[in-house]
């Protein structure tokens, strides 16, 4: 069996039928998963440094001749890294004395900090398809994401104690602004909330657990909505980018809520963080740095602010190295153009727009197909990955340590 | 076509998702992303067919983009995949939580004032700008 990367459900029940050391037949895949798996014989990164074919050893020896000479390297990516690469990655800026950083910066950091400091109740996926009996998809569209979030864990399959899965155990609601697939899916448990509405709407449910009259339309319905929360056997949220880019400076609304339903009954969280080790890095750099993300380590001491997040760093930072990521296409491009503006390493299985606008590019091996390693999955749990052929590129892993060598 | 304003709302589409996958140069990727999904009662008020290109600009900046009429009733509010179109749209300046807002833009519509670029033109953009 293989894992697949291709979303932080880390599936590790994909079957792989290999003809002549190629992929040529897979089973269980979702579509994303698929479209990750095909991407090993698309749009490969090729190795490259100052605009001119070169190979691997000389790109890495250039990447490490711009990361040194930088005052301020900021070393950003690292959720679609093993964690073995992100913990080299963190040795490496260690070393430079750099800012390391991931996509989590502007994605689910608020609410994953909240989750790894203990400060808000989570469990595992596999609870979930065990116990977990009230669920809400909030901001978050599993069936667009997280394609098999709801048939693997949480919505269709028989449990342990849920015999009856989603006929008669389960009871699912979606609050959206977008009537999504799994908003569909979930039909009469919609909540349809305007663009920014989340804060409104926490506090119609606040309102009903106090007693008092929810300040929305439909008040009857939302008072069924929190009665049946209230009467979970165990509720889990999975909150999306939805949630969180709504919320942003008043996430404690939210810990207020499910710190109030926990008063009655167990509710849990488990963020939807969508690349495959966003969890990973945050928790490996916690563990070292005390910071899951926006650490500098200049002056030899690790230090966690907003100053080192990727958003701001690239007003002070004047080098980058890029790993597994594509921040020219996922950041607006006020930020992007600041990017294009200083030296960029990036080192990635594809080709992309970063790479596309790199001083220097190093082709790694896919992780998870063509590279082992370890990652954690949305929920914490610990996932092994197992090469699944054999590919031309070095491992993150590999390459970090070997510009850690000489840098 | 009559102009019209909307709050855009960008979100992930699994198609688009797996278009990325394939290869985010491609044409498919392009058609998954260069893309607004419109209320129906919106796009008949302003003129704008399904299928038709649009420009669609923010203070942040402008793209044109294929207008696509969403089944779902959802009035002054559009619907735009996370992408590279997108984030010409999405503002530089961000607030106390520095995340930037993808998912509230004010935006205008107007007739298409070119053809939907392609990746790589948009990437010219971004280091010319």
């Amino acid at each position: 069996m293989a894992v697949c990367t291709g979303c932080s459900l880390l599936c590790d029940d994909i079957e792989v039928t290999l003809e002549s050391g190629r992929i040529a037949r897979t089973k269980n895949l979702c579509r994303k998963g698929l479209g990750r798996f095909r991407s090993l014989y698309s749009e490969r990164a090729s190795p490259r440094a100052d605009g001119s074919e070169v190979d691997v050893g000389d790109a890495i020896s250039r990447a490490a001749e711009i990361l040194s000479g930088a005052k301020r390297p900021l070393l950003f990516g690292w959720s679609n890294s093993t964690l073995e690469a992100q913990q080299a990655g963190i040795a490496l800026a260690r070393k430079l004395g750099g800012v390391i950083d991931d996509t989590s910066s502007f994605c689910q950091g608020p609410l994953m900090e909240l989750v790894i400091r203990g400060q808000m109740p989570t469990g595992t996926l596999d609870d979930v398809r065990n116990f977990g009996d009230t669920l809400i998809y909030w901001g978050s569209d599993p069936t667009s994401s997280h394609p098999r979030h709801m048939s693997r864990f949480s919505y269709f399959p028989r449990g342990e104690k849920l015999q009856k899965g989603f006929e008669e155990d389960r009871t699912a609601f979606a609050v959206d602004v977008r009537e999504s697939p799994t908003a569909k899916i979930v039909a009469d448990g919609y909540f349809q909330i305007p663009p920014g509405g989340d804060a409104e709407f926490i506090e119609a449910i606040l309102s009903v657990l106090d007693g008092k009259m929810p300040k929305v339309q439909d008040k009857k319905r939302m008072i069924s909505f929190v009665t049946t929360l209230k009467k979970a056997k165990m509720g889990f949220i999975f909150p999306g980018l939805g949630l969180v880019y709504s919320l942003k400076d008043r996430l404690d609304l939210f810990s207020q809520l499910v710190a109030r339903l926990n008063e009655g009954v167990p509710f849990r969280v488990i963020p939807m963080v969508g690349h495959y080790n966003m969890r990973g890095f945050n928790q490996t750099l916690f563990e070292q740095t005390g910071g899951i993300n926006q650490v500098s380590f200049a002056d030899g001491e690790a230090r966690r602010g907003q100053e080192n997040g990727i958003i701001s760093a690239l007003d002070s930072c004047d080098a980058a190295l890029v790993v597994g990521s594509d921040p020219v296409s996922s950041l607006p491009a006020a930020f992007a153009r600041k990017l294009a503006k200083i030296p960029v390493v990036v080192m990635d299985p594809h080709r992309n727009l970063t790479a596309d606008l790199a001083r220097v590019v190093i082709p790694t091996a896919l992780s998870g197909l063509e590279a082992g390693g370890a990652a954690l999955r949305m929920d914490g749990v610990r996932v092994e990955l197992a090469p699944v052929v054999e590919g031309a590129s070095p491992s993150d892993a590999e390459v970090l340590a070997r510009i850690r060598e000489v840098v | 076509m009559a102009e019209l304003s909307v709050l855009v709302v960008t979100f992930r589409d699994i198609f688009q998702s797996e278009a990325q996958e394939a290869g985010r140069y491609g044409e498919e990727y392009r058609k998954a992303s260069a893309l607004i999904l419109l209320d129906r009662g919106d796009a008949d008020r302003a003129g704008i067919k399904d299928g038709s290109a649009v420009t669609v600009a923010s203070d942040a900046g402008s793209v044109v983009v294929n207008a696509g009429v969403d089944q779902e009733s959802h009035p002054g509010v559009a619907f735009m995949p996370n992408s590279p179109w997108s984030n010409q749209l999405v503002s530089g300046q961000v607030g106390p939580s520095k995340i930037p807002e993808f998912k509230r833009i004010e935006a205008r519509l107007s007739s298409a004032s070119g053809p939907v670029l392609k990746i790589e033109e948009l990437l010219l953009g971004i280091v010319q700008g």
